[in-house]
């Protein structure tokens, strides 16, 4: 099996403006957290068995992610995204390369809790108010934790902030998918581990409502400086968030661009008329064009 | 114009929301719907009956019935009890069998595998035909009718619960995982909570099946007491209001079963759709 070698794409994490950026953030018992950790993915393949052959999923994926950036993956389909959050975040192995968090790998990562995961769906609990579903996380596991989860007051504080303070004690199903949605990012902070993992998290939404989870995501993250790595089909919606987009290819799954932002922060919806968004927009749709046309 | 003010129409007069039925008056028609019901089927067997004038040796009425009973109540709560007691053990027997082999076969590939043949053999043998084997082995106490009772709800419980186990949301199972929440933390968070809904719908099947269990039991093991038996006696003696009574007195502790079980999984189980009919579970008896 040839090793190819390819230059990781350890961009720097642009600058916050003059009179923006995290610091910004309202004060608050959560915006006093900065707790980003790196992680760092190098030459990592992997292959999956499907009957008598092997699907390379992924190839020779180089990426250094700096503590408290926010990493969005995009591609075609089938391009290995959420096959490369799942091996960031211990739960799917991988044959070759090296994946660290924080210095960890990422299976000790995971039994230290340093990994929040918010998947596709917001994998509720039914029987479970939002308050207990926001806290499921940190109920389980409890000895491995090297980091210690929001308060009470911080999770009532982060559930305000995305409109929920009056549905605390309602259940899932009294909910609508948006508000699911948002308890699915509520836990997933709550959490308080230094790297968030989010697998397609809006994918299920309507426009408007994800359009709205976009900044609210966007207030949680700026409040808390989380190292966040996000999956999405949407170039709006990376450009906004990120830090940096990593376009990806198929057959196998690898990394064939890096788009970094250059947009100051706070971001805000009034920034989508900006001519610096329009064009990192451009520039994301034409390497997922060049990645399409292959 | 306001959200809440009707749009109007061609003409210009605003246009009415259509009339609808007060929800008190719905509640109640979901309350009256079971009795009605009833009183329909009941109705039409005490019609049929006297026009045809079907002997009372055949069919008695189903008034007639009620007043025997009415005439015996001692003799019915007697036998009711002991009737009662083997069919709630068994019931208890079999739920909690079949909650430890369900729960070995949700995490085990291998003891899944190594049990479902003795699944398939339980439930491909006619349970009654273990009466008697039940009466050699235990005797002529209430054992044996314990047992038939527990070895028919038994397969209904574990098949039940083993699906409700195994049938967890993977989104929920994976986001535990990413947090490396132990098995122990898994099941009793995520897999027994969401394998309710198939238990609970297990356990009313087996409120009539560990009655069955019961009655038949008492039927083939050689019993003096008990409904099963007060059937059978009726039927031999051709005490028909007997035997007829026999079955009333069981078809009710089965409804009454049902209900109390009903009332119990609305509460437990408020958080899932099967709840959202109109009444809960209970509105599908």
């Amino acid at each position: 099996m040839t090793r190819r070698s390819r230059a990781a794409y350890d961009v720097a994490v642009p600058a916050p403006s003059p009179g923006g950026g995290r610091t910004a953030a309202p004060a608050s018992p959560a915006s006093a957290r900065s707790i980003g950790a790196p992680v760092s993915i190098r030459g990592v393949s992997k292959w999956f068995r499907t009957g008598s052959s092997f699907l390379h999923a992924l190839d020779e994926i180089d990426v250094e992610i700096r503590p408290g950036e926010f990493v969005s993956l995009i591609g075609p389909s089938g391009c290995g995204k959420s096959t490369l959050l799942r091996v960031v975040g211990g739960l799917l192995p991988y044959e070759l390369g090296t994946v660290t968090v924080d210095g960890n790998s990422p299976a000790q990562a995971r039994d230290t809790k340093q990994i929040g995961f918010a998947p596709q769906t917001p994998s509720l609990l039914g029987w479970r108010t939002v308050r207990r579903n926001v806290t499921l996380l940190a109920e389980v596991n409890r000895r491995g934790a090297i980091h210690p989860p929001l308060g009470e007051s911080e999770i009532l504080e982060l559930l305000e902030t995305v409109g929920l303070g009056d549905f605390l004690d309602r259940l899932p199903k009294e909910l609508s998918g948006g508000m699911q949605q948002r308890v699915s990012l509520v836990r997933c902070f709550a959490l308080g581990a230094p790297v968030l993992l989010m697998d397609e998290p809006f994918s299920a939404l309507d426009e408007i409502t994800r359009n709205e989870m976009r900044y609210l995501l966007l207030d949680l993250w700026e409040r808390t400086g989380h190292t966040v790595v996000f999956v999405t089909h949407s170039i709006p919606e990376a450009v906004i968030l990120s830090d940096r987009v990593l376009v990806m290819a198929t057959k196998p799954g690898r990394v064939v661009h890096s788009e970094t932002i250059g947009l100051p922060r706070p971001r805000s919806a009034q920034m989508e008329d900006d001519e610096r968004y329009l064009a990192h927009m451009r520039s994301v749709r034409r390497a997922l064009g060049e990645v399409s046309a292959r | 114009m306001t959200a809440d003010t009707a749009p109007p129409d061609a003409a210009g007069t605003a246009r009415q929301p259509p009339p609808q039925r007060p929800q008190h008056l719905r509640r109640s028609a979901m309350t009256v719907a079971p009795i009605a019901g009833l009183v329909v089927v009941f109705g039409i067997w005490e019609f049929y009956v006297r026009v045809f004038n079907i002997s009372p040796l055949t069919l008695p009425t189903p008034w007639s019935i009620l007043v025997h009973l009415r005439h015996e109540p001692g003799f019915y709560w007697r036998h009711a009890q002991v009737t009662l007691l083997e069919a709630a053990w068994g019931y208890g027997l079999a739920l909690g069998a079949s909650l430890i082999v369900a729960t070995f076969m949700a995490h085990s590939r291998f003891v899944e595998r190594a049990s479902m043949p003795v699944i398939v053999l339980l439930q491909s043998t006619p349970v009654a035909v273990l009466a008697p084997v039940f009466l050699i082995w235990f005797g002529f106490g209430h054992w044996p009718k314990v047992l038939v009772a527990a070895v028919f709800c038994y397969i209904p419980f574990t098949i039940n619960e083993f699906t409700g186990l195994r049938s967890v949301d993977p989104g929920a199972y994976e986001l535990l995982r990413s947090v490396s929440a132990s098995r122990t933390e898994i099941f009793w968070k995520l897999r027994f909570p969401q394998s309710l809904p198939y238990l609970f719908s297990a356990g009313r099947l087996c409120v009539g099946l560990a009655l069955v269990g019961a009655v038949i039991g008492e039927m083939f093991g050689g019993s003096t007491e008990g409904l099963g038996n007060t059937a059978r006696v009726g039927q031999v003696r051709l005490l028909i209001d007997q035997l007829w009574g026999s079955i009333f007195v069981l078809a009710l502790i089965g409804v009454i079963g049902n209900l109390l079980l009903a009332a119990v999984e609305t509460r437990v189980l408020r958080w899932h759709s099967s709840q959202d009919l109109p009444g809960g579970s209970a509105a599908t008896l």
